[in-house]
């Protein structure tokens, strides 16, 4: 992607041109994977969006949403890349995972039925995410979260 | 050399445990060889009666979800049973958001599950008994 693009891509995606803070691309293997994740986490505690006890949960969306778009998007084609970006937006952060496979719809999914396999960490990703979407043209996985502890569900108090 | 075990099995009576090592992070890179390692287990113990211990284990990808799934449908082809014990109260959520503790039997700590268990299953051989009576007469 071209500088023009990349910067045309920022002010779509933050409706302004808002640089992010952590930028990275790796190619589909979940080694690959497992480190950018690392560094992902680490950049999120550096500036304060997640704290011990969201550790856990902010690991499991970004997990999921990583090897979905690796094993799912690009199919571990070693020669399809994945991006990671992460940007602030006042006071949320927006986590897209961009994949460059043929696209997919997520209501198309089947509800993860008791004994089926799969759209189980979907349903996690927007259980803990505020908002969640997925633009399939730009294959994109867009995630946003808040300054707090997220996924508390009726026990979410200060 | 081989990587370190994931389960390390030991029988309690009529129940097996087997225990998730320490330090263990089950996530995307070593999900397989979890699964991997309980199947071989299973299939080996027609008739296993498997309590996988969470105790150690501080975190889990929803890839775990769906091995369990598999663990799960394998030790039902042995006439086996399979429940989850030690699970902290982040995976225990995870569990219920995806609907998994319907399907699955949780118990609480390591320390009363084998009794539980134990019990769980002497009832249920009360009503199989039963059944038979009641088919017979």
């Amino acid at each position: 992607m071209n500088q023009n693009a990349r910067e045309q891509e920022a002010a779509t995606v933050g409706g302004a041109t808002v640089k992010p803070f952590f930028d990275k691309k790796f190619s589909s293997s979940l080694d690959a994977m497992g480190q950018v994740l690392h560094e992902a986490l680490q950049a999120l505690v550096d500036r304060d969006w997640i704290e011990q006890g969201s550790m856990f949960y902010a690991r499991l969306c970004l997990e999921e949403a990583l090897v979905n778009a690796v094993t799912h998007g690009n199919a571990c084609d070693p020669s399809r890349a994945v991006r990671l970006t992460m940007t602030e937006e006042n006071d949320a952060c927006l986590i897209c995972v961009y994949d460059e496979g043929p696209g997919f719809a997520p209501e198309t999914l089947p509800a993860p039925e008791d004994s089926g396999m799969g759209g189980r960490g979907v349903v996690l990703i927007q259980h803990c995410m505020e908002e969640v979407r997925y633009n399939s043209a730009a294959r994109r996985l867009e995630m946003k979260m808040r300054r707090k502890p997220f996924c508390m569900g009726e026990n979410d108090h200060e | 050399m081989s990587d370190p075990s994931i389960l390390v099995f030991e029988s309690h009576g009529r129940i097996v445990e087997g225990r998730i090592q320490a330090t263990s992070v089950l996530d995307a890179m070593n999900v397989a060889r979890f699964g991997a390692e309980a199947i071989g287990f299973i299939k080996t113990h027609a008739g296993v009666n498997l309590l996988l211990d969470f105790t150690q284990v501080d975190y889990l990808s929803s890839a775990v979800l769906t091995e369990l799934l598999r663990i799960h449908e394998t030790i039902k082809t042995v006439n086996g049973s399979l429940r989850l014990c030690g699970m902290n109260p982040d995976i225990q959520k995870v569990f219920e958001i995806t609907n998994l503790n319907k399907v699955f039997t949780l118990y609480g700590s390591r320390k009363d599950a084998v009794a539980k268990y134990e019990r769980s299953l002497d009832i249920l051989a009360q009503e199989d008994a039963w059944e038979n009576i009641s088919k017979e007469s």
